[in-house]
């Protein structure tokens, strides 16, 4: 334990890991949240079509955002949408160009795909269906959305190779989603963002030369000597690894979080996340989603570090461990157009390469004859991938015990 | 304790490091000498099992060192030909940090740090990071972490390096007086370090021992073969081409050099007492040395 506790310390000594802890803090938590709610997402806008034109008032905003939409009551039904898209259209929009942004006018043109007949068959109108749909002919919104996602699932199976089974699958848990559905101001929670990915440079830059900086520091021989050699150590570094994997992953998302309560509140978690992607067949409320995200960053961070340190333990060179770790991460993406559909769909299932948005979608895989829906693969292989480095990370840094 | 080092052997390709080396040590001081690439780092790291003979062993009262894995490595202290340290930690940081890599119970730990630090005149800089230190303090931090744990075996490579003369002497004396009834082998390529200190001195080339004995065991074995002889200053770079010249030293006109050679080298050179430096002379001659 207490070399546990050095080996923790002396990794937190490094000017390189505070300076990637500020960086990582500045730019998820204080320019990707904050600065997100104050200004560029949720600011009042004087020019819909540059963010960085809004007003420093997010905080305002919301607020009124949030009291504004409470009128339209706290279900969703045909009248809802009715009303809200009949307020939209007494608004006018270049007199006030910020209604379009944050207000729920994004969840009725959403909905307004429902009602595909309303739009101009002639396209004459060169503007939204919002602006000119007949909201008396908005009706059936629940009967209209079960019909598009049936249609939906079949034309799936039939094009893309979806089972019957995992069609009726998707459509039990549909069936799960209470209607008619709460409502009140649902942007904020549609616009929450939890980008892993971005964690991973940070990661890589002080985890990357957890075993091979040893090589550079010239320190082998004398650890070689000591009485718990470098077995135990590889043992304590990985778990000071880990340690600062969660800390990092603990600081972000606790940033996020806390601004997320200090902005949004908490009001609204217990919506669908249908509101976020009509189409989506989770039965889950925004409050699950944002659990789900949160779990699927744990692992994915918890699964990347351990990669990370395997290819530290791998090579005895600082920049080669680093580059090898960020090319996991974004030679996929890099590279995507020209992989072979397989192994980009493989290679989603990397830690911290996928993405947790797979709640809105179809996708089914077959283990042993039983479909898993995706987002249960995707929480679950990068914590696997993480925990079968970790052994291999040590061994690779145990065996190099003669120098 | 015995330290049984037998018939160990290290190739690297076709180049033999170390030769079918053998010796068996009791507690005391043994002194390693030998030129730069003579094997005697080599020699270490496999004393200190960190590197895997060709063929031979090490026993530590008849058991594999290798074998004995941490049970040896317990007993074992080290220090590197090159030391490397965590440059943001400070000195007191470092030492407690491989104190708990030997597994040095934490009060008994701080208790060594202290002790050490004050050993090796480190105490003032205790708190101070170890990249801004000299060389010497550096390597004063380096024989600190081998001492760290009291070690009943004591290896340490080129200890001397960097330490200024009054350093070295502090040296010697801490590990005269640390060896009683422990092992300790020391490194280095300057004699006066072993003569001081050393009960047997290992010459070492080419991978074998040349040569092992006490110093005056070693001084003896040339006994008679160290000559004096004072020339005219012009006519010394002749008699250091034919001669393995150890010292030079001027005279008014002339120059006294101190010669050693089977032979007498001139009617004129008289016979004078041999010192380590003469047999080390001997063994390896002056270009060799």
């Amino acid at each position: 334990m207490e070399l546990f506790a050095l080996e923790h310390k002396r990794l937190w000594r490094t000017t390189r890991v505070w300076l990637c802890v500020v960086l990582c803090f500045l730019y998820s938590v204080v320019w990707g949240s904050l600065m997100w709610y104050q200004w560029l997402g949720f600011g009042s806008q004087n020019d819909s079509t540059d963010m960085y034109d809004n007003n420093f008032d997010g905080y305002t905003a919301i607020r009124d955002w949030q009291e504004q939409f409470s009128r339209f009551g706290d279900e969703w039904t045909d009248e809802t949408l009715q009303k809200i898209v009949a307020e939209y259209q007494g608004y006018d929009i270049y007199e006030k160009p910020g209604l379009q942004s944050k207000g729920d006018w994004m969840v009725a043109y959403k909905c307004l795909k429902l009602y595909p007949e309303l739009e101009d068959p002639e396209g004459q109108q060169y503007q939204p269906l919002i602006l000119y749909a007949d909201t008396t002919k908005l009706t059936d919104f629940y009967q209209r959305r079960a019909d598009l996602l049936e249609f939906t699932l079949e034309a799936t199976r039939q094009n893309e190779g979806m089972t019957e089974a995992d069609k009726q699958m998707l459509l039990d848990m549909n069936s799960q989603i209470k209607e008619p559905w709460p409502y009140e101001w649902t942007q904020g929670w549609a616009d929450l963002t939890f980008d892993w990915p971005e964690l991973a440079p940070y990661i890589a830059i002080v985890l990357g030369f957890l075993f091979s900086g040893e090589w550079h520091n010239s320190t082998a021989p004398m650890l070689h000597t000591t009485k718990y050699g470098w077995k135990k150590l590889a043992r304590v570094k990985v778990l000071s690894g880990l340690a600062f994997a969660l800390e990092l992953y603990a600081l972000i998302a606790g940033g996020k979080v806390l601004l997320q309560l200090i902005y949004l509140g908490t009001s609204g978690w217990d919506l669908p996340i249908q509101y976020v992607n009509l189409m989506a067949v989770a039965p889950w409320n925004m409050l699950q989603a944002e659990l789900y995200e949160l779990a699927f960053g744990l692992i994915g961070v918890f699964g990347y570090a351990g990669l990370v340190m395997l290819m530290s333990a791998l090579v005895k060179n600082n920049v080669l461990a680093l580059v090898f770790s960020l090319a996991f991460v974004y030679v996929p993406d890099i590279l995507g157009r020209y992989l072979p559909k397989w192994l980009l769909a493989v290679s989603q299932y990397l830690p911290l390469v996928g993405s947790s948005s797979d709640i809105y979608g179809y996708n089914v895989f077959h283990i042993f004859g039983k479909g898993i829906w995706s987002p249960w693969m995707l929480i679950t292989v990068p914590g696997l991938i993480g925990i079968v480095c970790i052994p291999f990370a040590i061994r690779s840094w145990a065996r190099r015990e003669r120098v | 304790m015995e330290l049984t080092i037998d018939r160990l052997t290290k190739h690297y390709g076709s180049k033999i490091a170390v030769d079918r080396v053998s010796a068996t040590l009791t507690p005391g001081v043994y002194g390693l000498l030998g030129a730069n690439g003579a094997g005697k780092t080599t020699l270490m790291r496999m004393l200190c099992a960190i590197l895997e003979p060709t063929s031979g062993e090490v026993r530590l009262d008849g058991k594999d060192v290798v074998g004995m894995g941490p049970a040896y490595r317990d007993v074992l202290g080290y220090l590197p030909q090159d030391f490397g340290y965590y440059p943001t930690y400070t000195a007191a940081e470092f030492l407690a940090y491989v104190a708990a890599l030997k597994g040095i119970p934490r009060e008994q730990a701080k208790k060594r740090v202290k002790e050490l630090l004050g050993m090796l005149e480190l105490t003032a800089v205790a708190d101070k990071k170890i990249k801004t230190f000299s060389g010497g303090m550096k390597q004063r931090v380096g024989i600190a972490q081998a001492m760290l744990n009291n070690p009943q075996i004591l290896i340490l490579d080129e200890p001397t390096s960097g330490l200024d003369p009054k350093e070295r002497i502090r040296l010697r004396n801490l590990l005269s007086e640390y060896a009683g009834d422990k092992i300790v082998i020391l490194s280095t390529h300057i004699v006066s370090d072993v003569e001081a200190i050393a009960d047997v001195v290992f010459v070492m080339n080419k991978g074998q021992f040349l040569v092992h004995g006490t110093v005056q065991e070693l001084a003896e074995q040339v006994r008679g073969k160290v000559w004096e002889l004072t020339v005219p200053r012009e006519q010394a770079r002749l008699w250091q081409e034919d001669f393995t010249v150890a010292n030079y030293r001027h005279e008014g006109d002339n120059v006294v050099l101190r010669i050693i050679s089977d032979e007498k080298p001139s009617d004129g050179a008289v016979p004078c007492e041999p010192i380590l430096d003469d047999a080390y002379l001997y063994y390896f001659g002056a270009k060799e040395a």
